[in-house]
């Protein structure tokens, strides 16, 4: 059983151009499926909104897809999927995406779509629209956050992790009484604000050429004016936590569960590596460390889980465990604790490796899609404005050995700088709440 | 040195560029069990994978949770190794290991950077064929499994899928799910999981798979090398499965009443795998509800904004899986939402559609087709049904041509076959206060109280 096969991922060319209006364009050509990924990044997310006026980035994602000047309401997604394409969005703290995956003869479909309610949205939006468009994202967050066992717990973290006025305080999704303020006016001047050429990165990758590339982008985006240049986000982050802020969250769930956050090094910071590599090796299989001992040997845990958010102003380093039946949820968020902080002692060499095969390994998962891709070359243009760092990646994780986890450990992951939610059954939040630690004032 | 843009309509596509199915090897090795491997070099990662007929069909009612207990022990120990053992040396290839049975299948599958990939066939090999259920695994198991069937009583949309099975099944095999329960679970022993094992995992019943960045003809060669020796037992005999006696329109509601939103359901039994309707129905669901500008969609969510997005889908299984639509709404709406769900499916069933919407549907199916095989674990995936189903080697060759070939009549025909609007059990997960007015007049109506709020628990067991 030879690996026979050339794996051409490590060298495909990547090719990079930039329009007179200021879009940027990112292109990798990969003929091997008959699809071309269409990519756009706004650098436009939850993080340029304000306390009061929150969801907004994510509320006008939707109206996206309401079309504009040439596409009627609804038909955004109706020509793609004709086309047996693929296409969504998504919002988060830093940026906005949209993209579509075409059967490679509509590269033209996917271009026209994008550069339409890039260059062409406002004349099609109207009330209507938005009123439809907010009763589903109230929707949508009912489903995934206020109907949603534990639903609240990440929400309630980032505001105590994060004080009033930082961009990360409040939920991408946003509180359903800003939601409910959104105008007419508000969506028109965000769009005018943050939907530019300027500030955007357009990714295509697949079964296409650079030179064909490089005319239909100019033909269809070509004209689109440049704008304003966006202001940057409005508060720079404090450098730590101060004090550790807590918070019991009664809900209606029949099994307590801990969250911890402590705030990492900002994604592209080699301590961000650090620290993807610890949550690695903390919490992604059998043989990691939590799992190992908690779920497996302690059997106090239900589930485990870690993970580093890639955002811009600061990162989060997030720890969730889920406690068994009968057993106290202080139990589980101590024996979590006591593994974070023995990391500041070093990690097994062993496991360091593990790390590495595992991050790698998740790496191959995310770019061996197109669209996956795609989105991986926009993100690395539209934060370090360099796509190369598709490459690049897996050699960063590289240098992350014993001795840079356990920096990374020993001056971020502190009791006094971290934030704890614990998720416990209604009706007995009486007990949790008297052992817990005062909550500090995080104005939500 | 562009020409004037033309954006008032959408730009023709250029030339149709081919796709075909990838090949891919069938062979038997000198013990009877069968090899399908596939190459798909887009990125360096070997998906190998066992698959048996040890679904939670092959197990008793009163074992409920059995097949997938026994599929989740296959790496908790074998006569080699212990659990910690097995779960550092897939770590130490950079391996993703998943073992677990669904209705129809037990399987065990590793994925491995290939460069590892030489050692993965005899890790798999050992999983499947020396596992030893160590009596303290099978405990440990067990109380974790009890442990989610208690997380999953605060899940709203757990709730909703169970109590539309229990609803549609009754007691036959797809009312329960596949996990077990608690009464079951407290049954199941290290003898009922060897007799299991002992009846359903011989090789000779089994299929091996292959996909990803390998060489087809090579690994039928390690195969045979690895496992072409062993002895490959006899393989299961598969049971029979019979719909559920026909039912009538007819409304469960299960009572939360802090909910923030309502978990709507409305199901009956479907077809199964082997149905020849199966492609042809399939692309009536489809723009039935099984795409974003599928009709159900768009009515509940752009027409009504009564929700973040409605499904309708058939589960077809070796036996008549379930048709269920599923969507999260708003209390106040949940009635208008059931009724208006039931006048798509009855309109699928009087009207016929029109050709353009037909086609953009067809050439959605068959458009998003080669997405699917852009990894080597989604054409693993393609390769898993084929062996599972017994379907044709040259099934997803004519994939295309069959869903093309479906037309209007064809699409009438398949609704009032199989869309029975009359039969449909409505679920909804909410305030029964709120729901029941609204839902009164669509049938008989049956309220279920939420399960209890958790109990302070006895002292877990002592860590064996």
């Amino acid at each position: 059983m030879t690996a026979a096969a050339v794996t051409s991922l490590d060298n495909l060319p990547i090719e990079r151009f930039e329009l007179d209006n200021g879009l940027r364009v990112v292109v990798q050509p990969d003929r091997s499926l008959p699809l071309v990924a269409v990519n756009l990044w706004y650098h436009v997310g939850s993080k340029d909104e304000r306390p009061g006026r929150t969801g907004f980035a994510h509320l006008f994602e939707h109206m996206l897809f309401q079309g504009s000047a040439h596409v009627g309401t609804n038909d955004h997604f109706h020509y793609v999927q004709q086309a047996g394409g693929m296409a969504n969005g998504s919002t988060w703290y830093d940026r906005t995406n949209y993209y579509e995956t075409l059967p490679a003869q509509y590269l033209d479909l996917g271009l026209w779509l994008e550069s339409d309610r890039m260059g062409w949205l406002l004349p099609a939006m109207t009330q209507e629209k938005l009123d439809t468009q907010r009763e589903v994202v109230i929707n949508e967050r009912r489903q995934r956050v206020d109907n949603q066992p534990y639903g609240r717990a990440l929400e309630r973290l980032h505001e105590l992790l994060y004080p009033a006025d930082h961009p990360y305080h409040w939920p991408v999704i946003g509180y359903v009484a800003d939601i409910e303020a959104a105008t007419l006016d508000d969506v028109q001047a965000f769009f005018r604000t943050h939907y530019t050429p300027n500030n955007a990165v357009l990714t295509l990758a697949g079964d296409l050429t650079a030179g064909e590339a490089r005319r239909r982008v100019e033909h269809w985006f070509g004209e689109v004016p440049r704008g304003v240049e966006p202001p940057p986000p409005a508060v720079a982050a404090p450098a730590v936590v101060e004090g550790e802020r807590r918070e019991v969250l009664p809900d209606d769930v029949h099994l307590p569960r801990v969250y911890i956050a402590y705030r990492a090094p900002r994604y592209g910071d080699a301590g961000w590596y650090a620290a993807d590599v610890l949550a690695t090796a903390l919490a992604s299989d059998k043989s990691s460390l939590l799992f190992e001992d908690l779920v497996y040997h302690r059997q106090i845990a239900q589930d485990v889980t870690a993970y580093v958010y890639p955002t811009e102003l600061a990162a989060t380093f997030l720890l969730i465990a889920t406690a068994r039946p009968g057993v106290d949820p202080h139990e589980v968020e101590e024996a979590v604790t006591a593994h974070v902080e023995a990391a500041a002692g070093g990690l097994d060499e062993r496991r360091v490796a593990r790390a590495h095969e595992r991050v790698l390994h998740d790496y191959y998962l995310a770019v061996q899609k197109l669209d996956g891709r795609a989105d991986l070359l926009s993100q690395f243009t539209t934060v370090f404005d360099r796509p190369e760092r598709l490459f690049e990646e897996p050699e960063r994780y590289r240098r992350v050995g014993s001795a840079e986890v356990a920096a990374y450990a020993a001056e971020h992951c502190r009791r006094d700088r971290r934030a704890v939610v614990t998720v416990v059954p209604r009706g007995a939040s009486d007990r949790a709440e008297a052992e817990a630690a005062p909550a500090a004032g995080a104005g939500a | 040195m562009t020409v004037a843009t033309r954006r008032d309509a959408p730009p023709p596509p250029g030339p149709l560029r081919p796709f075909r199915f990838p090949p891919f090897v069938r062979g038997r090795l000198t013990n009877g069990l069968t090899v399908l491997a596939a190459g798909s070099p887009r990125a360096p990662l070997v998906l190998l994978s066992l698959l048996f007929p040890a679904g939670a069909e092959q197990e008793a009612v009163a074992d409920s949770g059995l097949a997938s207990l026994t599929a989740s022990l296959l790496d908790e120990g074998t006569s080699e190794r212990d659990a910690s053992q097995i779960a550092a040396a897939v770590a130490d290839l950079g391996g993703r290991l998943g073992s677990g049975a669904d209705w129809d299948v037990g399987q065990v599958q590793v994925e491995l950077l290939s460069r590892h990939a030489e050692e993965g066939l005899p890790l798999l090999t050992e999983l499947a064929t020396r596992s030893t259920f160590p009596p303290e695994e099978i405990e440990r198991q067990k109380r974790r499994r009890l442990a989610e069937l208690m997380r999953r009583r605060s899940d709203p949309s757990f709730l909703a899928d169970q109590r539309l099975l229990r609803a549609v099944y009754g007691d036959a095999p797809y009312g329960r799910t596949a996990l077990g329960d608690e009464e079951s679970l407290a049954r199941l022993d290290r003898e009922r999981v060897r007799g299991f094992f002992g009846a359903c995992y011989g090789l000779a019943g089994a299929v091996l798979i292959a996909a990803g960045d390998l060489d087809p003809e090579a690994f039928l060669g390690r195969a045979e090398a690895v496992l072409g020796g062993l002895d490959a037992g006899t393989a299961p005999g598969l049971p029979a499965h019979s719909p559920p006696p026909p039912g009538r329109l007819r409304v469960e509601i299960v009572d939360r009443p802090r909910a923030a939103q309502t978990e709507l359901r409305l199901g009956h039994a479907g077809i199964a795998r082997d149905d020849p309707d199966y492609i042809p129905l399939m692309v009536a669901n489809v723009l039935l509800g099984g795409k974003f500008t599928s009709r159900i969609n768009l009515n509940l969510r752009e027409r009504h904004g009564y929700t973040y997005g409605a499904t309708s889908r058939f589960d077809a299984r070796r036996g008549p899986g379930p048709f269920v639509v599923r969507a999260a709404v708003g209390t106040p709406v949940a009635g208008a939402a059931a009724r208006e769900v039931l006048a798509e499916i009855r309109r699928l069933r009087d009207e016929s559609v029109e050709p353009a919407e037909l086609a953009d549907t067809t050439a959605y199916v068959v458009g998003s087709f080669p997405y699917t095989l852009q990894t080597g674990s989604g054409l693993g995936d393609r390769l898993e049904t084929l062996a599972a189903y017994g379907l044709p080697d040259d099934y997803y060759d004519r994939f295309p041509a069959a869903v093309e070939a479906v037309d209007r009549e064809t699409v009438l025909a398949m609704a009032r076959r199989h869309l029975r609007p009359d039969e449909l059990v409505v679920v909804a997960v909410g305030p029964a206060d709120e729901l029941a007015p609204q839902l009164e007049g669509l049938g008989p109506l049956t309220v279920h109280a939420a399960p209890a709020a958790a109990e302070a628990e006895p002292a877990r067991d002592p860590v064996l």
